[in-house]
C-alpha cells in the first residue's frame, strides 16, 4: 500500500502465522501418537496423557473430562470449541485473522483459509471414528502445506510477509520443545522399564516432526534420545529443528526497523541451545533447561509485542460497539499452555 | 430464441434503451442489435463468465445475516445490459450536479458562519437549529476552500416524460463508487467486442482524482492520506479497503490513530508513530470522536475533532456536513443555489411539500395515498411511507406523525421512474432503476463520467438497494459525434 505497515496488521499476521503453525502440529501430533500407541503394549502408562499436556492445558482438561481416554483427548485437541488450543479453534482464529488482512495476501489467500475452515467443519465432527479423524487430519495438514507454499512463491515478501513467518517460526520452536519435553517426561516418569520400547517412541517424535527420513539419511547414529534430542534442537538444516526456527527469527528480524531488543531476546535463546550439551544432561536438568527454553521463547514473543503492536500511547479500554476481529483469546491460551 | 426487442413493452415507463415504439433509442441501436443476435447459450455463457469474473476479482458487499451469525459477504449482483446515456446529455447533468454541490457547500459553510442565509430569511432558522444533523462543534471552523462535503453521491431519477430530477443529496458518506468502476472491469472482461461499437468514456480515474481531490486538502507537497473504515463487518467495507488500496491510501480504524498533544492525528506502525494528514473517513460523524459524540464509540479516534478543528488534519467528508443532507432543508435546494450562486437551478428537484407549512401538509394529509412520506434524516429508505402501496392503517400512522412533528417530515408525489432491458431468464424485462453520479470537491470540482446505476431486479419493484434485492448495470456515457 504507501510501504507503511500498522502495528494492528502486523499483530494480525504474526497471529495467522502462529495459528497456522499450531494447527499443522497439532493435527499431526495426533497422527502420529495414535500411530506410536498401536506399537506400544498396551499396559503401559503412556496413553494420550502426553498430547493432553503438550498443549499446556492439561488443567483445563481435567475440569470438563472425566479422565484421559482416546476419546476424550481426541476431542479436546480436535473439535471442542471451548478448548482454546483445539485445532478448531486454532483454524477459527487463523481464519479470522486472515480475513482482515486480506488486502496484504494474494486474493486465493482468504479463500484458501476459509476453505480449510470448512473442510475442519465438515470432516472433523463427532462421531470420529479412527479411520474417519486419520482421514480428517491428513487432509487437513495437506491443506496448511498447500497454503505455505502458496504463500511463500506469491505473496510480496515485504514487512507482511516478515512477521507471518516470525509468528511461524516462533510457534514451530515453541512446539518442538514442547515435544521433546512431553516424549522425555513420560518416558522418564514410567514406572515400567520403558528402555525396549525407547527407540519406538524417538522414531514416533521424529515421524511428528516430519524430520524421520531426514534424521536417517543425515545422522549417522541408531536412534535413541541424545542423537534425536541433539538433531531437534541443534541441526540447522532441519527445518523443525529449534536451532533453524530462531534463526528464521532473526532472519525475518532483521528486515524489520527497530529490531534491536526483539534480536537480543532472539540471540539469547540460540546462544544457550548452542551451548548446552544436551546429551549430557540429567533427565531432570533437560527437563529444566527445556522449561528455560519455553519461557524465553515467551520473552521474545513479549519483545516482539511490546516494539511493534502494543507500544505506548493507548487508549483507555471502553465498550466495543462493533463486534472486533479477535487475534485470539490469545492472553487466555499464552496462559494456558505455560505449564 | 435469446432477445428479441419486439416483445419488450417498457409502457407505460420511460425506457433508457427502447421508445414507447418499440425502437432503440439514438444511439442504442448498436447494443441491441448485439444483443438480439445472441443465442441462449451464448448469453448464459457470456452472464456465467460475469459471474466467474466478480467472484475471482473478490468482488463483494456485506449483509447482516441477523444476532449471533454474524455477517456474510455476498458475490456483487450485476446485469450484463449497460445502461446508455449521451454525452450531450452528461454534459448537462454534470454541470447541473456541480452547480448544486458549489451552492450546497457553500450554504453548510455559511450554516457555521455567519448564517447569512437565515438572516435573509430565505431558510426558517429553527429548520437549522431544529436538525437532528447540526454540530454546535463546528461553528467557526473553516475547512480548505470552504469545502464541507469533498465527496457527494447524488441519486439522479427519471420520470415518465424522461425529465431528470435530483432525488437525494448524500452528502455525509456515501457510497458505490468502487461498484461502478468494478462493473466497468466485468463488463470489458465479459462482452470486450461491444467496446468497439461504442466510444465509451472511461470511468477509472476516479482513484486518481479523489486522491486529487483529498491531497488538496493540506497545503503539504505530499500530505499522508488514511482511510478511515469501520471495520471488516460494514457493509461498504469492500468498497473502503478497494479505495484504499487504489489511491495507496492507508486503510485504518479507528484503534489504528491517536491524538498526540500537539493535535496532530497518528498512525500506530511498526516504525513507530506516523502522522496523517489527510483522513477520508467512512464512519458517521457521531461515532467520530469518542471525546465530543457517542462516548462509547469504539470505531472513533478520541480527540479527532479537536485535531480537525486545530487544522492539524483534514477530514473529508468534514463533519457536520450533513446539515444540509436532510430532506427538507432538500425542498430549499433551489432556493439555495438562487441565493448563493444567483442562477437557476440547471437540475430539477423532484417536486416537494414540507409538511411544516399548513397549505402544504393539508395537502400531504388529503394525499396521503398518491405521495411518498419521507422523515428528513434517515437514508437507506427506512422511515418512509409509500402511500400508494401503504394500507390504511399505516397512512393514518404517518398522518398522526406528521401532525406531532411536521418539521421531521416532507412528501413527493410517487414517481414512475425509468426503466431498462435487464437480463431475466435469457430474454430482456423493464425494471426500474436510478443513478449515483459521484461529485469531488476540493481545490476542483469533479463529476464521475455516468455514476452507479442500480436496478430493482425484482418485477415492478422500485427498492434498488443491494441489501434488498437491487442489482446495477455498468453505465455507459457514449459520445456519438
Amino acid at each position: 500500500m504507501s510501504g507503511l505497515t500498522l502495528s494492528s496488521t502486523a499483530e494480525r499476521i504474526y497471529w495467522l502465522g502462529r495459528y497456522l503453525e499450531r494447527s499443522e502440529t497439532t493435527a499431526r501430533l495426533v497422527i502420529v501418537h495414535a500411530n506410536l500407541l498401536i506399537d506400544m503394549p498396551k499396559r503401559l502408562p503412556l496413553g494420550w496423557r502426553p498430547l493432553v499436556e503438550i498443549t499446556g492445558s492439561a488443567s483445563e482438561f481435567a475440569e470438563r473430562y472425566d479422565g484421559v481416554n482416546e476419546k476424550n483427548a481426541c476431542r479436546f485437541l480436535i473439535n471442542d470449541t471451548r478448548s482454546p488450543g483445539s485445532l478448531l479453534n486454532s483454524l477459527t482464529w487463523a481464519r479470522e485473522n486472515a480475513r482482515t488482512v486480506r488486502g496484504f495476501m494474494p486474493l486465493r489467500a482468504f479463500e484458501y483459509f476459509n476453505e480449510i475452515y470448512l473442510l475442519a467443519r465438515e470432516k472433523l465432527t463427532e462421531p470420529l471414528s479412527r479411520s474417519r479423524r486419520l482421514q480428517g487430519l491428513t487432509e487437513i495438514v495437506e491443506h496448511i502445506q498447500r497454503i505455505d507454499g502458496f504463500m511463500s512463491a506469491n505473496m510480496l515478501h515485504d514487512a507482511h510477509w516478515n512477521f507471518l513467518r516470525i509468528g511461524q517460526f516462533i510457534e514451530r520452536a515453541d512446539m518442538t520443545t514442547r515435544t521433546i519435553d512431553v516424549a522425555t517426561g513420560t518416558f522418564w516418569e514410567g514406572a515400567i522399564d520403558l528402555e525396549p520400547f525407547a527407540d519406538v517412541q524417538w522414531r514416533s517424535v521424529l515421524r511428528s516432526l516430519y524430520a524421520l527420513q531426514s534424521y536417517n539419511t543425515s545422522v549417522a547414529e541408531p536412534i535413541s534420545q541424545g542423537p534425536v534430542i541433539d538433531f531437534l534442537l541443534n541441526d540447522s538444516r532441519l527445518p523443525r529443528s529449534v536451532d533453524y526456527g530462531l534463526t528464521s527469527v532473526r532472519n525475518n528480524l532483521r528486515s524489520l526497523p527497530h529490531h534491536e531488543r526483539p534480536l537480543r531476546a532472539v540471540n539469547r535463546i540460540r546462544r544457550s541451545v548452542a551451548q548446552t550439551e544436551v546429551r549430557k544432561l540429567s533427565a531432570a536438568d533437560l527437563n529444566r533447561f527445556l522449561d528455560a527454553c519455553q519461557i524465553q521463547i515467551s520473552e521474545l514473543h513479549d519483545e516482539i509485542r511490546k516494539t511493534y503492536f502494543d507500544f505506548k500511547p493507548r487508549r483507555r479500554p471502553s465498550k466495543q460497539r462493533q463486534k472486533k476481529p479477535q487475534k485470539q483469546p490469545k492472553a487466555q491460551a499464552a496462559a494456558a499452555r505455560r505449564s | 430464441m435469446s432477445i428479441d426487442w419486439r416483445r419488450y413493452k417498457p409502457e407505460p415507463f420511460w425506457d433508457e434503451l427502447i421508445t414507447a415504439k418499440g425502437r432503440a433509442r439514438t444511439g442504442a441501436g448498436n447494443l441491441c442489435r448485439v444483443l438480439s443476435q445472441l443465442s441462449d447459450q451464448e448469453l448464459l455463457e457470456r452472464r456465467t463468465a460475469s459471474e466467474l469474473a466478480i467472484r475471482s476479482m473478490g468482488i463483494t458487499f456485506t449483509v447482516y445475516t441477523g444476532e449471533g451469525s454474524g455477517s456474510i459477504d455476498r458475490e456483487w449482483p450485476f446485469d450484463l445490459i449497460p445502461r446508455l446515456i449521451m454525452k450531450r446529455e452528461w454534459d448537462a447533468v454534470s454541470e447541473g450536479l456541480k452547480q448544486r454541490v458549489k451552492a450546497l457547500n457553500m450554504f453548510i459553510d455559511d450554516v457555521y458562519h455567519d448564517q447569512k442565509i437565515l438572516q435573509d430569511e430565505v431558510l426558517p432558522r429553527e429548520y437549522i437549529e431544529k436538525s437532528k444533523e447540526f454540530r454546535a462543534e463546528c461553528v467557526g471552523v473553516s475547512p480548505p476552500h470552504g469545502v464541507w462535503s469533498h465527496i457527494c453521491g447524488s441519486d439522479l431519477v427519471r420520470d415518465a416524460s424522461g425529465q431528470m430530477y435530483v432525488l437525494e443529496d448524500n452528502l455525509r458518506v456515501p457510497s458505490g463508487v468502487s461498484y461502478m468502476l468494478e462493473n466497468r472491469e466485468v463488463m470489458k472482461r465479459v462482452f470486450p467486442e461491444l467496446f468497439e461499437e461504442y466510444f465509451i468514456h472511461p470511468v477509472d480515474d476516479y482513484p486518481d482524482q479523489l486522491a486529487e481531490c483529498l491531497r488538496s486538502l493540506s497545503h503539504l507537497k505530499s500530505p499522508r492520506i488514511a482511510v478511515l473504515t469501520p471495520g471488516i463487518y460494514n457493509s461498504a467495507y469492500f468498497e473502503h479497503a478497494y479505495l484504499a488500496n487504489a489511491m495507496s491510501a492507508q486503510l485504518v480504524q479507528g484503534s489504528d490513530l491517536v491524538v498526540g498533544r500537539d493535535n496532530c492525528v497518528y498512525m500506530r506502525t511498526i516504525e513507530g508513530l506516523v502522522k496523517v494528514d489527510v483522513i477520508y473517513r467512512r464512519i458517521d460523524d457521531v461515532f467520530m470522536d469518542p471525546e465530543v459524540f457517542e462516548a462509547d464509540s469504539m470505531l472513533g479516534v478520541p480527540g479527532l475533532m479537536r485535531a480537525w478543528r486545530a487544522g492539524k488534519v483534514a477530514l473529508a467528508n468534514a463533519p457536520g456536513c450533513g446539515v444540509a443532507d436532510d430532506k427538507v432543508i432538500y425542498t430549499y435546494v433551489p432556493d439555495i443555489i438562487r441565493y448563493y450562486l444567483n442562477e437557476e437551478p440547471l437540475l430539477p428537484n423532484v417536486p416537494s411539500y414540507r409538511c411544516v407549512e399548513k397549505e402544504q401538509r393539508d395537502y400531504v394529509l388529503d394525499n396521503l395515498d398518491k405521495l411518498v412520506v419521507k422523515p428528513a434524516n434517515e437514508s437507506g429508505g427506512y422511515g418512509m411511507l409509500i402511500g400508494p402501496k401503504a394500507g390504511k392503517k399505516e397512512r393514518d400512522k404517518f398522518a398522526r406523525q406528521i401532525l406531532a412533528n411536521p418539521r421531521n417530515y416532507m412528501a413527493q408525489p410517487m414517481l414512475l421512474l425509468s426503466t431498462a432491458p435487464t437480463l431475466v431468464d435469457m430474454h430482456a424485462e423493464p425494471r426500474h432503476l436510478d443513478l449515483r453520479p459521484f461529485i469531488l470537491s476540493g481545490s476542483s470540482t469533479f463529476v464521475t463520467t455516468g455514476g452507479l446505476t442500480r436496478v430493482a431486479l425484482r418485477k415492478g419493484s422500485t427498492v434498488v438497494n443491494s441489501s434488498q434485492g437491487g442489482g446495477s448495470k455498468d453505465t455507459w456515457v457514449v459520445d456519438l459525434e
